[in-house]
């Protein structure tokens, strides 16, 4: 049915600077699949890298998605938004402001709350690789042309 | 919640600032072609002059006369070498870098721009503000005073609202308009008096009195608002509401917010001294606030707190408020180490209790510390560590100290199209307990080990779907857990609780989330995912499907419910059907009975702008069956209507509804909003709104503000009024 295995797919630039730090848990694994990817270089400097990425926002939001009879919140929807560009250290864009929104409902009872609150983390870090293979597949697809 | 908040206060001080950074960008341009203007020369043209050049010179018949950004016609004019000035009369025209005024006569000092024109007519190139007044001064290119004028940004020779008032200082350099002593007109009639009123000439807020809000609810009877806003700097305000409300007294509201290069939060307050109708005081409070006390250390609290069960039903008015019965308090400090962080974390919860439908109260924890570490790729392997150790706190309920430990180590093997990672982790656990239950001991701990292994495969191919060329994926994954039973039934539970099942969960060791019960397994997860990925690496359209076989029974209960041997099937799909319809569905099926366990389906269809119609059906057994349809959906010419019913089937009961109509003119809209919602088991709140928002001036209202309930009732709504 002409499905063949995933081969390497070497990113289009030699080196890369991500613009988040040490810190961040999604910086962190993103930087993990661009090495297992292959050629690209990870640089810890904007200055020395070809392309730099640039987070512009990054923001968490909780809403509510069922309540029950008693007006009591029943289901949440956590949102996680992100918007990043990629450009190099003289302003130039290679990649146009892009959102990348993920979602995933939580059920929700008062009488749980410390348990919820652990689950949203896991629910959070499932959403967080899921959106480093988008931004991957987005980084993959980007048209340098020097 | 705290993150949520204060992420969203980052986000929008970023467009600020951007927003900031283009306008201050225009304001230098225009700045600098201002003060290149100050050495233009002006050029002076007419049928007929005469006088003497170096004092005098008086013009005749078309006159006209420019200078830089300036050009001012009239029948006649005067020119004074010495004042750089022109006395202008008879069909006066001038046009200032797009602003227009025209009246009888006007004197202009050419080089400071000052002057004055009077029975002018005039139109601002922001916001094609415009109207007559007796007089104009002009203080200097950018600020005039509008002796008793009128203001307004409709078109035309009788516009649709506009303001009168005694006097009006306009400034466009601050963006700001303050009006005195003022009427607002519509339609003809006058519709708000007021003694004084600041208004934007454009987007941005500025200091000053917004206008006043009026409402009415079955609780407090009429209330009035009269807001006053502070705009402290670019990157903090003040909002102070005092409000009347008729039955209870007067209640005083602050909501400040804040943003600094190493800290931010927003901070709201109100209060009611001496509530008339309870003889007590009433207060709530919201508070969050992140900083980098160093720059590897962080601080954070997040304080809400009301003064009684009631606050939020007798004085929110809007569900949101409402259907929280549990205040967060919490403060946390954080220091990253290079590959660890060390936190220290304290945190509480006020419960607003409801007697129809009580609330155990969840335990404090007062303090917790836990170090996390981890590493990737050392020597090809990655391991991490936690280590929390709690104080839990609970005026009823078993109290004690709980230790946990849970290092782990894993070997991924990695490639471009597989992968898999065996791990073993060690979950080891101390309790002591203060005060046991009769026969319960003190001390006990349970240590065990976990063995996994998470394996896949990515496959590839080009397909075509809606004349788009796309990359399909197809993903096998296979997930094995083995973790042996150790009887847990003697343990206290202080922040478990079984998880949801669902895509992120069957991937994961523990089917319970919290540290009290780790479960016995021996089981295997199988799914396949397919994902749609267009051109530029857009995923869109991704369908899943999974399920967990088990090997053994399991034992580890949570409260006696035994766990089913086979799991359920796992069904997914999210994306986009083409390019205006996208939609969304999960389902959990029991493999026992062959029903559903929970299940939502949703599907959106936003046509064009400001039209969108949003369904979704939501069920989770013994607990709610919902439809739920929302739409915002143009009537007829100008007239769109908004909706939302959210209707609870089990119950056969609107949980939450609303219905209005918004109307668009040119220059103005105009929005009717009536919202019902349930507050508890027997009670409903129902709420009405009138908006009429005159573009360029104000929202004045009656009731809460539609523009938010819409936003979060209706998914895709768009103001009908922006562009």
């Amino acid at each position: 049915c002409g499905f063949a295995l995933r081969g390497p797919v070497a990113l289009p630039f030699k080196s890369i600077y991500i613009g988040m730090p040490e810190s961040s848990a999604l910086g962190g694994e993103l930087r993990r699949q661009i090495r297992a990817n292959g050629q690209t270089q990870i640089m810890s400097s904007a200055k020395d890298a070809q392309v730099m990425l640039e987070v512009l926002s990054e923001t968490r939001d909780k809403q509510i998605l069922s309540l029950n009879s008693q007006g009591r919140v029943r289901e949440y929807n956590l949102i996680y938004n992100f918007r990043f560009r990629l450009r190099n250290n003289e302003g130039k864009e290679y990649l146009e402001p892009v959102d990348i929104q993920l979602k995933r409902n939580i059920s929700f009872n008062e009488t749980q709350v410390l348990a919820k609150e652990a689950e949203e983390v896991l629910l959070y870090r499932d959403m967080q690789s899921d959106l480093v293979q988008q931004i991957m597949r987005r980084l993959a697809v980007v048209k340098m042309d020097d | 919640m705290a993150q949520t908040q204060t992420s969203g206060i980052t986000a929008e001080a970023q467009v600020q600032n951007q927003l900031e950074e283009k306008s201050q960008k225009e304001k230098l341009q225009l700045a600098k072609a201002k003060q290149d203007d100050k050495n233009a020369p002006v050029t002076i043209r007419a049928e007929a002059f005469n006088g003497r050049p170096e004092r005098f010179i008086k013009f005749e018949r078309d006159v006209e006369i420019i200078k830089g950004g300036t050009k001012l016609n009239s029948d006649e004019a005067m020119y004074s070498n010495l004042d750089d000035e022109v006395d202008a009369s008879g069909n006066v025209r001038m046009n200032r870098y797009g602003d227009c005024y025209s009246g009888d006569s006007m004197r202009l000092q050419l080089d400071s721009g000052a002057g004055f024109v009077s029975n002018p007519i005039y139109r601002l190139l922001r916001n094609n503000a415009q109207g007559h007044a007796k007089r104009i001064d002009f203080q200097d290119e950018e600020r005039s005073i509008i002796t008793s004028g009128t203001y307004s940004t409709c078109e035309g020779l009788n516009p649709d609202w506009y303001l009168q008032s005694d006097t009006l200082n306009l400034d466009t350099g601050l963006d700001r308009g303050v009006a005195g002593k003022s009427v607002v007109y519509f339609l003809g009639m006058p519709i708000l008096a007021t003694p004084s009123l600041t208004f934007p000439l454009s987007g941005a807020r500025h200091s000053g009195f917004l206008p006043p809000v009026m409402g009415a609810s079955s609780k407090g009877g009429p209330e009035l608002t009269v807001p006053y806003y502070f705009n402290i700097a670019p990157n903090r305000d003040l909002t102070v509401y005092p409000k009347m409300i008729a039955r209870r007294g007067l209640q005083l509201g602050l909501e400040g917010r804040y943003l600094g290069e190493t800290y931010s939060g927003e901070t709201s307050v109100e209060g009611l001294l001496n509530d008339r109708v309870t003889g007590t005081n009433r207060y709530a409070v919201a508070s969050v606030h992140q900083q980098k006390l160093l720059p590897q250390l962080d601080f954070s609290w997040n304080i809400n707190t009301a003064s009684d069960d009631n606050y939020p039903t007798d004085f929110s008015r809007t569900i949101t408020k409402t259907a929280q019965r549990l205040l967060l308090r919490e403060a946390n400090l954080t220091y990253y180490g290079s590959f660890w962080n060390l936190a220290l974390r304290t945190s509480n919860y006020q419960v607003l209790q409801d007697l129809a439908a009580p609330i155990d109260r969840p335990y404090d924890r007062l303090p917790q510390l836990q170090l996390h570490a981890e590493q990737h790729d050392v020597g090809g392997l990655d391991w991490s560590m936690d280590a929390i150790l709690t104080r839990f706190w609970h005026p009823t309920m078993v109290r004690g100290d709980r230790m946990v430990i849970n290092p782990s180590v894993s070997l991924p093997l990695v490639q471009a199209g597989a992968f898999i990672i065996p791990k073993i982790s060690f979950h080891a656990t101390n309790y002591h307990l203060v005060n046991p239950a009769p026969g319960q001991e003190s001390d006990f701990h349970r240590a065990v080990p976990t063995f996994s292994v998470d394996s896949g495969l990515v496959f590839e191919r080009k397909t075509r779907m809606f004349d788009t060329d796309l990359t399909q994926t197809l993903e096998p994954r296979l997930f094995y857990v083995n973790t042996p039973y150790r009887d847990q039934s003697n343990m206290p539970n202080f922040d478990s609780a079984v998880a949801d099942f669902n895509f992120a969960q069957i991937f994961s060791e523990n089917r319970f989330t919290g540290q009290d019960r780790i479960g016995d397994s021996n089981q295997i997860t199988a799914a396949l995912i397919s994902r749609f990925i267009e051109g530029n690496g857009d995923e869109s359209l991704k369908l899943a499907i999974g399920q967990r076989f088990y090997f053994n029974t399991q034992k580890v209960t949570l409260d006696n419910t035994v766990s089913p041997s086979r799991s359920d099937l796992l069904l997914a799909a999210i994306g986009k059907l083409s390019s205006t319809l996208s939609g969304e569905m999960a389902l959990q099926l029991s493999q026992t009975d062959r029903q559903s366990v929970r299940s939502n389906y949703g599907i959106r269809w936003q046509p064009s702008p400001k039209k969108v119609l949003n369904l979704a059906y939501r069920y989770q057994r013994n607990t709610l069956e919902q439809v739920d349809v929302s739409a915002q959906w143009p009537m007829a010419d100008r007239w769109y209507m908004v909706g939302r019913s959210n209707y609870s089937m089990m119950d056969k009961r609107m949980v939450d509804g609303l219905l209005g109509f918004e109307y668009k003119a040119d220059c103005w809209s105009l929005r009717f909003l009536a919202q019902r919602f349930a507050t508890n088991s027997v009670n409903n709140t129902s709420g009405f709104s009138i908006q009429l928002e005159l573009n360029g001036l104000a929202r004045l209202g009656f009731g809460g503000n539609p523009i938010d309930a819409l936003r979060k009732n209706i998914s895709g709504y768009q103001p009908i009024n922006e562009r």
